[in-house]
């Protein structure tokens, strides 16, 4: 092509105080009206490399052209005024706020002084007539789905005038379907003459969709391809520099029921029946997934089990013993662990040292404390272990959890409800927002654990991790068990239709029938 | 890999670049009122450390100040925004002298138990803002700050009527005195007392506990995120009660000292009008809540407070120089909690993904 590239970046290094070097040496040209993928492991350097690019960082090194350009942005305002948007992973959206007023948010158009909301209103449905991205733009944005809150998040960038639009990880929250849709106007947005550069781990689709593709390892290029000469295997040596273990096999067969719910009703934040009478068993020795869109009343199932959120009505049995008054303490002294959804919220204190983060949970019994005392140096040792098995990279036992990066992070977590000698793990998103080899070694863990007898409940937004390690797999929709499927008849398509709520059985749903009779009446 | 010792360093520096700032604020402060900089300092180094008894004075009004900055330290760690260390103190002073007056011990147990009835009644005190918070989910900063008039009103009442001296004349809103087996001994010539020590040791044991021990871990990780201490089976009402027990305690065993080593009697307004509370919450704001940098905090804030008043005996610049200048101090060091909140939260932002 004879245009000068969207985006040449060239030799670029980024050095964080520290010493840590996140990007070192990286060159990228994506030309204009292209879809380019940026792939790599965890702490490969993509988001640092986008962070440069969309000027929320500055290089140590290097040059950025932007249309043939020399840029050196200071901030995101001078990357949009240069026509370069970014969406992120996690949205920065008013929920109060209606999709008009977030997407001119910052330009509003204004009328004696006042936003002109009937103006605003317009222009953002002419802006998504155009790109054929049709929403109402009366729509309040906390109530649309995240599908629809992503399209919000990409009108913003076309609003102000974006040419090159970045893509944080855009299908992670997404359903399959959701997903086929977004890659569907990515594709037309290119057309459109848009230039696409996104990050992704899911290399399906940024064979699907891409025209080319970097690899990221290490802070390097180390293979640039474009889409017709490489293909899956390829791309995953790259990233890791092995080829990933095929799809686990199970040896062991469930044994006893351990995990126990019965007609289980949580209520949500704003007092909703968010869990409406679920009923379901977990045995030892069994991996039982539970898909869902986010929001389905995973969050609250996941509450009620570790003793986070009350239960409204119905039971939890652990061992056959009644835990649905017990505290998140007596619960885990019962033998039960938790991998939190959200590391962040749950799994973890920002400013808090790793050794710190490594003890939660057992830091009131030996051997880390006897009688209130903590005994330093268990407690390092602790930390010492978990971060050397679970390969966690960090500068130190000192370092605040903050400091890790998100694969790392998530190690440290899983390490710790790993550590002890749980029986009954409640695990949620495992491999959310982490690299291909940190998935698959956490995925290997709960394989172990499975095989070593353990009880796993499994909630993932993910179908493909559902699909590998699960025995059986329950979906979740609006607060229900609304399909149910063995691990060798699992079809996705189907999957996808129950957690999108389509096709809904007609006559008993699958599960216990208890718990859809108890649904009727209650619902009622 | 980040150094610790460097970032250690830079934590220490930055207060005192607030301080050398403040200073020079105030300094921009005393000319405008028309006064010679160099003279006016130099009486405050000189009111602050000139003789025996200016230095007495210094340190008795530093250890107060930081055992209300160790209470709010030990709260603000824990999560719990308790602005109470008002209330509390005074009531920690009436209930040690009160205590002491009414309630005969024999040897020298008075003074044991004054100083256990200041800490009882301080840490009684803050139990409420704690209950409320708990039971009826009013937030703790908002009552633990108003219960502050209630405390002090109260006792000011306590002291006019019931318990008010009598004996010369009742001119006086206050307490009769305490024997002398509940006075704690004063430097011969100077207001430095053996409460000092008390303060050292408790901002070591206070360090201890929370560094070192399960409570001060839970204290700690509450404070830090509460979702994640929670989702560890932390218990919230139990780490908020005893942080705030704790905090109440220490604060009324700072006016329980202030009482039985300075004044031997309560006497309405003596620990209210110098503004203990709200130095502590100062040196509590300036230590990042660490409990052996509150000592120090505490000390500069002593230094300022009395220094001054020795500026105002010997020259003619206002008293209210001083509180410009620790004001200044204070909103310094804010402006960097700002930016550091601000870093932290650019820091969520780039960490994400």
């Amino acid at each position: 092509m004879s245009r000068a590239p969207a985006i040449a970046a060239t030799g670029l290094v980024k050095v964080y105080p520290g010493g840590v070097v996140a990007n070192d040496g990286v060159s990228l040209r994506v030309e204009p009206g292209s879809i380019h993928a940026v792939v790599g492991e965890n702490g490969a350097g993509k988001t640092t490399l986008m962070n440069l690019l969309y000027g929320m960082e500055q290089p140590t090194a290097g040059e950025i052209r932007i249309h043939g350009e020399p840029v050196a942005f200071r901030s995101p305002h001078d990357a949009i005024a240069r026509g370069v948007g970014m969406v992120h992973q996690h949205f920065m959206l008013f929920p109060s706020l209606t999709v008009a007023e977030n997407i001119v948010l910052g330009r509003e158009p204004h009328r004696f002084g006042r936003l002109d909301r009937r103006e605003a209103a317009a222009r953002v449905a002419d802006l998504a007539e155009r790109h054929r991205l049709p929403i109402d733009p009366l729509a309040r944005v906390g109530d649309l789905p995240v599908g629809l809150q992503q399209r919000v998040e990409i009108l913003k960038t076309l609003y102000r005038g974006a040419e090159i639009i970045i893509l944080d990880e855009p299908t992670a929250v997404l359903t399959p379907q959701e997903s086929d849709e977004l890659l569907a106007v990515m594709r037309h947005l290119a057309d459109q003459g848009k230039t696409i550069l996104f990050i992704s781990h899911k290399l399906a689709e940024v064979l699907a969709v891409s025209d080319r593709i970097t690899v990221l390892r290490g802070g390097r290029v180390v293979g640039e391809r474009e889409r017709a000469e490489t293909d899956m295997d390829e791309l995953a040596t790259l990233m890791v520099g092995r080829l990933p273990a095929p799809p686990a096999t199970f040896r062991r067969e469930p044994g006893a029921p351990a995990l126990r719910v019965e007609r289980l009703w949580v209520r949500g934040p704003r007092g909703e029946p968010a869990v409406q009478g679920v009923t379901f068993t977990v045995r030892r020795g069994e991996i039982v997934g539970i898909a869902g869109v986010a929001g389905n009343g995973q969050s609250e199932l996941i509450g009620a089990l570790t003793g986070l959120v009350p239960a409204a009505e119905g039971r939890i049995l652990l061992d056959g013993q009644d835990i649905t008054r017990l505290s998140v303490r007596e619960r885990r002294a019962a033998g039960m662990a938790h991998i939190p959804e959200d590391r962040y919220r749950w799994g973890s204190a920002r400013e808090a040292s790793v050794a710190d983060t490594a003890a939660m949970g057992p830091h009131y019994r030996p051997p880390l404390s006897r009688r209130g005392l903590i005994d330093r140096s268990a407690w390092l040792r602790r930390a010492a272990a978990i971060v050397a098995e679970y390969r966690v990279r960090t500068p130190g036992l000192w370092a605040r959890a903050g400091a890790l990066s998100g694969g790392n992070l998530q190690k440290l977590v899983v390490g710790r409800e790993l550590a002890g000698d749980a029986h009954c793990l409640i695990v949620a998103e495992p491999s959310r927002g982490v690299d291909l080899a940190a998935a698959a070694f956490i995925h290997d863990q709960l394989l172990a654990r499975r095989e070593r007898g353990d009880a796993i409940l499994l909630v993932s937004a993910d179908l493909g991790e559902l699909m590998a390690l699960s025995d059986r797999i329950l979906v979740m929709y609006e607060g229900r068990i609304v399909g149910e499927v063995a691990r060798d008849q699992a079809d996705e398509r189907q999957i996808g239709l129950w957690m999108a709520g389509a096709d809904l059985p007609a006559g008993d749903p699958p599960g216990d029938p208890a718990s859809a009779q108890q649904g009727g009446d209650a619902g009622a | 890999m980040p150094d610790r010792l460097t970032e250690g360093l830079i934590d220490l520096l930055r207060p005192l670049l607030a301080v050398l700032l403040g200073l020079a604020v105030g300094a921009v402060a005393i000319w405008a009122t028309g006064h010679p900089v160099g003279e006016a300092y130099a009486a405050l180094w000189n009111g602050a450390f000139g003789n025996r008894t200016f230095l007495g004075s210094t340190l008795a009004r530093s250890s107060t100040i930081a055992l209300a900055g160790l209470g709010v330290a030990v709260a603000f760690r824990a999560g719990a925004l308790n602005l109470g260390g008002e209330g509390q103190l005074a009531l920690g002073g009436l209930a040690a002298a009160l205590f002491t007056i009414y309630v005969p011990l024999p040897g020298p147990l008075p003074l044991v138990a004054g100083l256990l009835a200041g800490a009882a009644g301080g840490a009684l005190w803050a139990l409420l803002p704690a209950w409320l918070e708990v039971r009826f989910r009013v937030q703790l900063l908002i009552s633990s700050l108003l219960l502050n008039y209630v405390a002090v009103y109260s006792a000011s009442y306590l002291v006019s009527v019931p318990f008010r001296d009598l004996s010369g004349g009742g001119a006086l809103a206050q307490t009769r005195l305490i024997p002398e087996a509940a006075r704690i001994a004063l430097l011969p010539g100077t207001r430095m007392h053996a409460g000092i020590l008390i303060t050292l040791a408790l901002s070591l044991v206070l360090w201890f506990v929370m560094m070192r021990t399960v409570t001060g871990y839970e204290w700690r990780m509450t404070g830090l995120n509460p979702d994640f201490a929670r989702y560890g089976g932390v218990d919230r009402v139990r780490a908020l009660v005893t942080a705030m027990l704790v905090s109440g305690a220490v604060a009324g065993l700072g006016g329980a000292i202030e009482v039985m080593a300075v004044y031997h009697r309560y006497i309405d307004g003596n620990l209210t009008r110098p503004g203990f509370a709200w130095s502590g919450l100062m040196a509590a704001l300036l230590a990042d809540n660490h409990p052996l940098g509150v000592l120090l905090a505490a000390f500069l804030l002593g230094v300022i407070q009395v220094g001054s008043t020795g500026m105002e005996r010997t020259t003619q610049i206002p008293l209210e120089i001083s509180s410009v200048v620790q004001a200044v101090i204070v909103l310094f060091v804010s402006v960097r909690i700002g930016a550091d909140l601000l870093r932290r939260f650019r820091g969520r932002r780039a960490a994400r993904g």
